[in-house]
């Protein structure tokens, strides 16, 4: 991967996880493996974010937050599934109230196993989700030059 | 005089690490009403006994919460020796206390650094966060993982401590001491953070007591309970324990206790290495539990008392888990705690309760 | 302070006045909580005192109307609902309640909801338990314990005790026909004729109705 063309800024949703994943998120973002240091932030709002950092294997009344935040966030947007559970449900897959992991709400572009996800995995699947966001980029610009 | 605004907070929230829903009822800027809303982490995970025999369930069991993993694991493990009748090996419980006293400061450290960041202190976050990273290597040491560490199994423990790490355990617990005592100063003598936490959210012990709340959320408000007075376990070699308690009732207790625990754990640790006796790490548990056997357990997670119950019914499998975690205990406080107050200490007063929504739900 | 458990039965009726004398002796509320019965729902109710955790039980039929201790305890509200939303037991007069929206779920009252490879495990696990403590007394096995006992087998040896059972049947059911045979010869030729097509209609219909049943 070259130069990125910004620096992502990420938002954070615990879709029904165990908040392993989730600690482990911000412990990404701390001095300890300082993902800060690609210019990552993480912010509250949807509307500033480019890559969405979901952790948990969604439950039924979670569908609808993780769809809302997806939606509000503007193109291009990059998803990234950290832990397990949001890849395909985990531990829990078989539990009533699971759908099995967060595709099977919202589009995901990349996957971060583990249980709980390791932060060195995290900042991959970061610098995996620029190299998405760069390409989605192009081609939305490309689309619009189409336009004229 | 204004009129009432329903204002949403959450599931999604710059401060909650959890989704929680809150319907506050604002009048100009006082929250005259809470209705909470959870349900957004519920799996069903209770059900899971039904295809997962006795000891594959203590795999579930830790992941009800990442947070709280070791007390999970080990409150499960010692439900079923109970229902059992098994006798776990004296090293054994001296190592589970000591990894769960690892655990307890981790988890005030995580919770310290997120209630700084709930009034906007984001480099004192980052600073507990920091410190908490050499206890996360040392379970990585000890056990291969940073925050589901699978080292609790029916029967005892599967790893253990030699001397020369549990040296090297000691020496680093000393030096988060001194760092951490300076944090420590300055969360309990600033001035601003002063302004925020006192005389915010109070809870008087009477109304504590109705209310049947666990925890340093208790303790604050002169509740004298903890479940490590008991003296199980390991925890009955301790020379003295005494449980933390504070009687202002309001944010800063709450902070304060907390603070002032993670350096009891640290004590605690040092005494149970010294003590620490010689022998096997585990006893080989066969069988299944008896048809219509019932065990209950309690045990003092960093967020309060944690209550276990297990029915056998002749097979593998058990018939019923269940598991009561303090903030489902604390949610009528929480929801108490919240009439009255400014809008702004809403972040404040939801982050002292160290709320676990995870372990609420499973 | 030593801590010490133990389990109490109660009855429903007991329930609320029992919860309003505990808080006025000064007792702790602990936890509500359900368990899945064959005869219904158990509730169990835990309080603490001391260091005494006292746990009492509730046994009460699906359908029965509890009523709420969270007038008592307050903190009692969350449990309730919650066991209202996954077992199904109708709780009145709870202090906050959510009507069923505690949890939005995939599925109503899913902790009553039994699997049939759960259902049949724990049936056999039952029947091994029951055969076990019919033995302990020194009871003779049954027919219906035949079953159990042919569960609790090896199975080969389970095929071999099988197929001398149909043996013994068939052998009864050859011997019941020759009785049969013989009391036709001494009746009446029109009437045993009309008592052959009987016997045989009766006969086709249990093997069909076996056929279907399969």
């Amino acid at each position: 991967m070259g130069y990125a063309s910004k620096s992502p800024w990420v938002i954070h949703y615990d879709g029904s996880s165990c908040n392993g994943c989730d600690i482990e998120v911000l412990a990404t973002l701390c001095p300890g493996f300082d993902g800060e240091r690609f210019g990552v932030v993480n912010t509250g709002n949807p509307k500033h974010a480019d890559i969405f950092l979901v952790t948990g294997s969604v439950n039924e009344q979670n569908i609808a937050v993780v769809k809302e935040i997806y939606d509000q966030m503007i193109e291009p947007k990059v998803v990234v599934a950290c832990g397990i559970c949001a890849c395909t449900g985990g531990v829990f897959h078989d539990c009533y109230n699971v759908i099995g992991g967060v595709d099977q709400a919202i589009p995901v572009d990349v996957y971060a196993p583990g249980c709980a996800v390791r932060p060195e995995s995290l900042i991959d699947a970061i610098v995996e989700g620029v190299k998405a966001l760069d390409e989605k980029a192009a081609a939305l610009k490309a689309a619009k030059k189409e336009r004229g | 005089m204004g009129k009432a605004t329903i204002i949403p907070f959450g599931p999604q929230h710059p401060v909650l690490p959890e989704p929680l829903h809150l319907d506050l009822v604002v009048e100009d800027e006082t929250v005259i009403d809470c209705i909470p809303q959870i349900g957004f982490v519920h799996r069903g995970l209770e059900k899971l006994v039904e295809t997962r025999d006795y000891n594959q369930f203590i795999y579930i069991a830790e992941r009800i919460c990442g947070i709280c993993a070791m007390g999970h694991s080990l409150g499960y493990a010692e439900t079923v020796e109970e229902l059992m009748g098994v006798e776990v090996p004296k090293r054994a419980e001296y190592l589970r206390v000591i990894w769960h006293e690892l655990s307890r400061i981790h988890s005030h450290l995580l919770w310290l650094g997120l209630a700084a960041d709930a009034f906007g202190f984001e480099s004192m976050f980052m600073h507990c966060w920091r410190l908490r990273e050499r206890i996360l290597d040392i379970f990585e040491k000890t056990t291969g993982g940073r925050v589901i560490l699978s080292v609790v199994k029916v029967g005892g423990v599967a790893r253990d401590i030699d001397g020369a790490m549990m040296q090297g355990i000691l020496a680093t617990l000393d030096g988060i001491r001194s760092d951490y005592s300076a944090l420590m100063k300055t969360l309990l003598t600033d001035t601003s953070i002063k302004n925020r936490t006192v005389g915010v959210g109070t809870i008087g012990y009477d109304e504590a007591v109705a209310l049947s709340m666990v925890g340093p959320f208790a303790r604050a408000s002169a509740v004298n309970y903890d479940v490590r007075s008991f003296g199980r376990g390991a925890y009955g070699d301790l020379a003295d324990f005494q449980p933390i308690l504070d009687n202002q009732g309001d944010c800063y207790a709450r902070v304060k206790v907390r603070c002032l625990e993670v350096l009891q754990s640290i004590d605690i640790i040092r005494e149970l290495a010294a003590k620490m006796p010689a022998g096997d790490i585990a006893v080989a548990v066969k069988g299944s539990p008896a048809a219509g056997a019932q065990a209950s357990n309690v045990l003092e997670q960093p967020r309060g008392e944690c209550y276990y119950y297990a029915r056998g019914n002749g097979t593998k499998h058990l018939d019923r888990m269940r598991m009561r975690t303090p903030t489902s205990q604390n949610l009528a406080g929480m929801a108490t705690a919240l009439k009255g107050c400014d809008l702004a200490d809403v972040n404040m007063i939801i982050l002292t309760i160290d709320p676990c929504i995870s372990c609420t739900e499973r | 302070m030593g801590f010490e458990q133990d389990f109490e039965p109660l009855a429903l009726d007991e329930l609320h006045g029992f919860a309003e004398s505990r808080r006025a002796e000064g007792w702790r509320y602990v936890q509500t909580l359900a368990v899945l019965t064959d005869e219904g729902i158990d509730l169990v109710y835990s309080f603490m005192k001391g260091g005494h955790l006292a746990n009492h039980v509730v046994p009460i039929a699906r359908d029965a109307e509890v009523p709420s201790i969270s007038d008592v305890f307050l903190a009692a509200f969350v449990f309730e609902n919650e066991i209202h939303d996954l077992f199904g037991v109708a709780i009145k007069g709870i202090a906050i309640d959510f009507e069923g929206n505690f949890y939005q779920l995939a599925n109503e009252a899913p902790m009553t909801i039994l699997s049939p490879e759960q259902a049949a495990a724990r049936e056999k696990a039952k029947k091994a338990a029951a055969v076990k403590a019919a033995k302990e007394q020194g009871v003779a096995p049954e027919a219906d314990d035949m079953e159990a006992k042919l569960a609790a087998m090896d199975p080969k040896k389970a095929a071999k005790v099988r197929a001398a059972m149909e043996a013994k049947a068939k052998k009864e059911a050859a011997a019941k026909e020759a009785e049969i045979e013989g009391k036709l010869k001494d009746m009446d030729s029109e009437k045993a004729a009309k008592v052959r097509a009987a016997m045989e209609a009766k006969a086709k219909k249990a093997a069909s109705r076996a056929e279907g049943g399969e």
